[in-house]
């Protein structure tokens, strides 16, 4: 019998092995096992509504982009500047988990802003760095670091750039949260947003842009909501120190007022596609006193946080 | 004739689970989504749903939040993982749930696999996901800019 076994052809051994070589490898990638164990999490046995944010609701999605408001940014047709980021080669100062994550957002955002403005031959000093953060805090696994250079490097798909980057962190997030370490994932989110919203005072503080300034009013809301999640951890010192900083912002925002104009939404077909537009509308009321106000305090808290002193 | 065969036999294997893997249930179904969305959008955002099939008559929803900002051109793109029969839906509700926008169109029963959206209101919505029939289904919303 055992002797038969070895009359089977090469080729069905071959054959055999390697649908076994990849029915295993697919079954125990660990990335794809996380994501199927997520998605059978969501399912709910009684049929009703399903919260899949789960435990980690805690965080709305999409809080602060690391890309749209660099976009904004470009589209408002200012131009590249190095000045608005921070520096990848200072990643040392960033010795504790706490200030690795918010560190880790801080060059989310910039790596952002550098995909947006198409600046690949930048990128890769912002990878490294965030590669070394990310191992730091052992989610090195989410980012894709070799296809990342090989797209900066060869100035390649642009579009594959700026989407692995973004759904790498995308990805990172929703595992922190998984793993009960949503206070990781709301300090990458703070950094993310404290450093975009560096980057758009910046702009204005250099020109007056209305548009710019309407979205910085508009922070209020976004900034309310990671105050209320930072809040949850405050009894660990770095978290209130933290907290304190962005209460003083808040501080300015509650000048800032935001009236609603109500609308039903219209819906029109164009070549096949749905468009909605909103004709509900948000209006900012924010004066130059208190924009100026904003602009001065986030440029001292980001640059505290990156440690700059200047 | 051997030696020819073997290498086409191989080469049969390896397309045949190339092309499964592309309708699976996993990140890849987001890739190939995310990378489909259209020439001048930028992915954001993506949710997973999956979903089992309806008991005692209601429909399970998977549910998220976004922050969406004025004066930003979004799209909502739906696709299903191939090995379920589930079609999913994807509707998008203000914060007093209000239904803004959906991938069906109940009054021509017609089906998209995205929608644009022009938000005017910066603020936090919701993203519901279902499968039409209330079948078993799996499925990736992605959320794009378009510039």
């Amino acid at each position: 019998m055992i002797k038969d076994l070895f009359k089977v052809p090469i080729y069905v051994v071959l054959i055999v092995s390697t649908i076994l070589f990849v029915f295993v490898a697919s079954c125990t990638d660990p990335e794809d096992k996380a994501v199927k164990e997520d998605l059978e999490n969501m399912s709910n046995e009684d049929g009703s509504v399903i919260d899949s944010e789960g435990n980690m609701g805690e965080i709305i999605g999409n809080l602060s982009s690391p890309v749209e408001m660099a976009a904004l940014i470009k589209d408002n047709g200012v131009p590249f500047s190095l000045k608005y980021l921070s520096n990848p080669d200072n990643i040392d100062q960033y010795s504790t988990k706490f200030d690795q994550a918010l560190g880790l957002g801080i060059l989310g955002a910039d790596l952002g802003y550098l995909n947006i403005y198409d600046r690949t031959t930048y990128v890769l000093r912002y990878i490294s760095a965030i590669s070394k953060l990310s191992e730091e805090l052992s989610v090195s696994q989410f980012f894709d670091f070799e296809t990342l250079k090989r797209l900066a490097t060869n100035n390649e798909n642009l579009d594959s750039l700026i989407y692995i980057s973004t759904s790498s962190f995308n990805r990172m997030d929703t595992y922190l949260r998984e793993m009960n370490r949503a206070d990781q994932s709301i300090l990458i989110v703070t950094g993310v947003w404290l450093e975009a919203m560096y980057q758009t005072t910046q702009v204005v503080k250099q020109k007056p842009n209305e548009k710019l300034t309407e979205r910085i009013g508009e922070q209020k809301l976004i900034l309310s909501e990671i105050i209320n999640t930072i809040k949850r951890y405050q009894s660990k010192k770095a978290f209130k120190e933290l907290l304190d900083d962005l209460t003083e912002i808040n501080s300015i925002y509650e000048k800032v007022k935001i009236e609603y104009q109500v609308g039903e939404p219209e819906t029109v077909e164009i070549d096949g596609r749905l468009i909605i537009q909103q004709n509900e509308t948000s209006i900012v009321n924010i004066t130059q006193d208190q924009l100026n106000q904003i602009i001065s305090i986030i440029e001292r808290i980001r640059n505290k946080r990156i440690q700059l002193n200047n | 004739m051997k030696k020819l065969l073997i290498p086409f036999i191989f080469l049969l294997v390896l397309t045949t689970f190339s092309i499964d893997s592309k309708a699976q249930c996993n990140d890849q179904l987001v890739n190939d989504c995310a990378l489909n969305v259209g020439d001048n959008a930028t992915y954001i955002k993506d949710f997973k749903a999956k979903l089992k099939g309806a008991r005692k008559g209601s429909a399970p929803i998977a549910t998220f939040s976004i922050v969406l900002n004025k004066g930003t051109h979004y799209r909502f793109t739906v696709c299903n993982a191939l090995e379920y029969e589930g079609e999913a839906v994807l509707q998008l509700y203000d914060a007093n749930n209000t239904m803004i926008g959906s991938t069906f169109d109940l009054a021509k029963g017609k089906d998209y696999k995205a929608f644009d959206f022009m938000a005017r209101k910066t603020a936090t919505y919701k993203v519901y996901i279902s499968f039409k029939g209330g079948l078993e289904g799996c499925a990736v919303g992605i959320v794009s800019m378009v510039r």
